[in-house]
């Protein structure tokens, strides 16, 4: 099976150079330690970083008292400007900074400091001066809180993300449940090979490999050398880079020497209609890269390339799980496979998220 | 430990030369703080108190304080059936309700009283007794015995678990009493019996035993306040604001930020499942799950309608307010009791406070949802969690404790009122009065029981007000 060769290569001493590699390994060129650009360093989120800094309780509580000052001045004017975040939820993330920052958050968070005098030291992960300018940028430039504190929450997973990789979204954790409801059914699906397109910071991929059986395999693809780098920081985060291979390119582009062999494939493809960039929220519109969020005129340039690759690269039986922007964009594409791709696919539906939005595509590939 | 192995033990023991029965009583004694009898000595006073049924109790008392077997519990019926008449008395005929009925003084502990702890450990007995209900409890282990003894009572192996687990656990609080009145006695023999003999020594120890039980036993009065069956459960915490804006919020947050550092304080773990903000200040709703041993059983004290009394501090011409606050509390089952069975279809789980188009388009670390059992209409939400999958799956947690609480609530008519739910919470159920002005104090209205000091009440010194409901609600309502 291409599969196991696929692990022989991943063995491959890391000496190999990158020149042979390109020439001998070509499409499959492993795991992104060996991608070619390496020069990519991911960044540690701030809770795994040693609590090698120290400060007073005072300076701490000096730093916490400006930061909800900040807050407190935002009140509602993000929300009702583009339905940013408002100073209820800002408290709400101040509270995990201090959880994620300093080394015994709960003493701080938990005691009522009546006593700005304390001058006992506190350990934290990063130094006041950065938690100053960090704290300065969630609010005033809009950086997202989760590149501020480098990690999402993601179902029962903490991922690491930096700038240049989409922060994984609430409504995507429900694409490992629909991929779970599917390998329920289908054991064979749980022994598998799977991919995720444009897998980011690696969260579904992540999220998958750890619902399939020992031989269940998931490739994880993404342009961006920024992503990969990433992703594999999560990929080994969570010991699974003998489940997930991560590997750099367009789509289906490294995928082909596994064309046919795949059981499932799963995606959250940019699919933000070009027009509409502009107006996003400004945590995601300034900050998060485009390539992951715009989808061409439509949105769905990507989206349509999925559904048209999905035939080649799924087994009889695969199964296939897209996110989509939604109603409009689910109802034209379950269109456009019932007739475009007519007796390709099986079982072809829509999915909601919790907010009620038909958000994900999901179907099977015809045996 | 059972009384048919006890007893042929004994039988075994009877016939055992008297060095052999020295090692046997060494090896126990000298387990035992509380039996602190040399070892010597109470050989010697074991074999010369030649009376077997009398040896075959004092060991009975031995074991029951320290092994318990766990198949124990199927020897207890016939320990039951055929024993349970058989009180401990002294050699004279003393029991432990004659104790009681000598009137005893009883002093300090700190004195060297034989009768003061005699008598102070059979009112702690008798108090002990009236609260696990003993009739009742006695009674109750008899069905439950008679059920064991049935021959096909495996062929259901839930039911037959629970059963034999109710009987293993009321077994051992049995026990547990029979065991502290088979060691009061014995020691008042023993002190007696040194008297006789002129024998200093073995009176101070005797005297000294008695101390020791007294007070443990002093702790299990206690622990037996929380002999409910739901009691060492974990348990949610709810409170919601009654009318009144922002005060009563205001006044909400205050009494959630009471149970949190209650909790924290018991060295509970508290965390915040779900919190509805006011919009000026405080809180409409919050919930929190308290974790630890115990919780429930002290923290369903608190259930009802708490209210305050002070001049408010929103209110610009600082004019006197009464706000209202509702407490529910729920208990978190553990793995052993039956849950109420959730069926996937009959759930709508909703993504709430949702903004606009979702998906890439939005950045919110905001990921609250709302659990909605659809044949109960029972919701459940949280959003204090950092991913929706957790705050699905904490969502989950209250739903099934309400569930199960709505089903108990079902089962049994009694025990009502702890198992109320906040929308079923009266407001005409005061139980607690917090007055700021004109004057200071909290006042139970339950109990009476008052203190001056509203801020240690409101920084979470509650303990007073529990164990004093817990003791009034439970000792008067047997006997």
């Amino acid at each position: 099976m291409r599969l196991t060769k696929l692990s022989e290569r991943r063995l491959r001493p890391a000496c190999v150079s990158k020149k042979m590699k390109l020439s001998f390994i070509r499409p499959i060129s492993c795991c992104s330690v060996s991608s070619p650009a390496t020069s990519v360093k991911p960044q540690k989120p701030i809770f795994l970083r040693p609590p090698t800094f120290k400060t007073t309780i005072s300076d701490l509580q000096k730093w916490h008292h400006w930061a909800k000052s900040l807050i407190s001045s935002v009140g509602s004017t993000f929300l009702e400007l583009d339905n940013g975040p408002d100073s209820e939820l800002l408290l709400r993330e101040l509270n995990w900074l201090v959880e994620d920052a300093i080394e015994t958050p709960k003493s701080f968070l938990q005691q009522p400091h009546k006593n700005y005098n304390d001058n006992s030291s506190v350990a934290v992960r990063a130094s006041l001066e950065q938690l100053y300018m960090l704290w300065k940028r969630r609010v005033e430039e809009r950086m997202p809180f989760q590149y501020v504190v480098g990690c999402e929450h993601w179902r029962d997973l903490v991922l690491s993300v930096q700038e240049g990789v989409l922060i994984p979204r609430p409504e995507t954790e429900l694409i490992v449940d629909l991929v779970d409801d599917a390998i329920k059914e289908n054991g064979e699906l749980r022994e598998g090979l799977w991919a995720d397109l444009g897998t980011g910071s690696g969260a579904l991929a992540i999220g998958i490999a750890r619902i399939l059986g020992t031989s269940g395999r998931v490739v994880a693809t993404d342009l961006s050398p920024v992503a990969t780098a990433v992703a594999s920081y999560n990929v080994q985060r969570y010991d699974l880079e003998e489940k997930v291979h991560v590997k750099q390119g367009s789509w289906f582009e490294p995928l082909r020497d596994n064309e046919g062999e795949f059981v499932g494939l799963v995606s959250n493809p940019p699919y933000i209609p070009s027009k509409d960039i502009g107006g996003l929220q400004a945590e995601v519109g300034r900050h998060e890269p485009r390539l992951a969020l715009d989808g061409g005129a439509s949105g769905m340039n990507d989206l349509i390339h999925l559904c048209d690759g999905a035939v080649s690269m799924l087994r009889p039986g695969g199964f296939f799980a897209f996110e989509t922007n939604g109603d409009e964009q689910s109802k034209f594409l379950v269109h456009y496979i019932e007739t475009k791709k007519q007796g390709n696919f099986s079982k072809v539906k829509m999915v909601s998220d919790f907010a009620g939005i038909k958000r994900f595509i999901t179907g099977f590939r015809g045996r | 430990m059972s009384f048919l192995i006890l007893g042929r033990r004994s039988t075994q023991l009877s016939r055992i030369p008297t060095r052999e029965l020295f090692l046997f009583s060494c090896s126990f004694s000298s387990q035992s703080p509380n039996n602190s009898i040399s070892n010597y000595r109470s050989t010697i006073f074991y074999s010369w108190y030649n009376s077997s049924n009398r040896r075959n109790k004092g060991f009975s008392s031995i074991f029951n304080g320290r092994a318990k077997n766990p198949s124990g519990s199927i020897w207890g019926v016939r320990f039951l059936s055929s024993e349970a008449a058989v009180e401990p008395t002294t050699a004279d005929g003393l029991t432990v309700e004659g104790i009681i009925a000598k009137n005893w003084n009883i002093l300090d502990d700190s004195e060297d009283d034989w009768k003061s702890h005699a008598s102070s450990i059979a009112q702690s007995v008798h108090l002990i007794k009236k609260r696990l209900k003993w009739k009742r409890l006695m009674y109750r282990l008899e069905v439950l015995s008679a059920q064991l003894n049935k021959a096909d009572l495996w062929d259901d192996p839930v039911h037959a678990g629970k059963i034999s687990r109710e009987h293993g656990s009321l077994m051992n609080k049995v026990e547990d009493v029979m065991a502290i009145e088979q060691e009061l006695v014995e020691h008042i023999d023993m002190i007696k019996l040194a008297r006789e003999e002129n024998d200093p020594e073995l009176e101070s120890e005797s005297v000294k035993a008695l101390l020791g039980i007294r007070r443990n036993v002093k702790e299990k009065e206690l622990e037996a306040l929380l002999s409910g069956e739901h009691d060492n459960c974990s348990c949610f915490i709810e409170v919601q604001a009654g009318a009144g804006g922002t005060e009563s919020m205001d006044w909400a947050s205050m009494v959630m930020q009471m149970y949190k550092m209650w909790a924290q304080r018991k060295g509970y773990g508290v965390s915040v499942v779900d919190e509805m903000p006011g919009e000026i200040a405080g809180i409409k709703r919050a919930t929190i799950k308290v974790d630890g041993e115990n919780a429930f059983g002290y923290a369903k004290s608190e259930v009802g309608v708490h209210r305050l009394v002070r001049i408010s501090p929103f209110d610009s011409a600082k004019r006197r307010h009464t706000s209202f606050v509702a407490v529910a509390v729920i208990p978190i089952l553990g793995d052993g009791s039956t849950h109420v069975q959730i069926n996937e279809s009959d759930l709508r789980i909703e993504r709430y406070r949702s903004g606009g188009a979702g998906g890439q388009s939005v950045n919110t670390t905001e990921s609250a949802v709302r659990i909605t059992h659809i044949p109960t209409g029972i919701t459940a939400s949280c959003q204090n969690e950092r991913s929706q999958h957790s705050n699905k799956a904490s969502a989950m947690a209250v739903l099934q404790s309400r569930l199960d609480q709505l089903e108990m609530a079902r089962q049994a008519q009694m025990n009502a009122q702890h198992t109320q739910s906040l929308t079923e919470i009266s407001w005409g159920n005061q139980i607690r009065t917090y007055v700021l002005h004109p004057y200071r104090m909290v006042k139970d209205l339950r109990t009476n029981y008052e203190v001056s000091d509203p801020d240690s009440v409101l920084e979470g010194d509650l303990d007073d007000f529990i164990l004093s409901y817990l003791s009034t609600s439970i000792d008067k309502d047997e006997e």
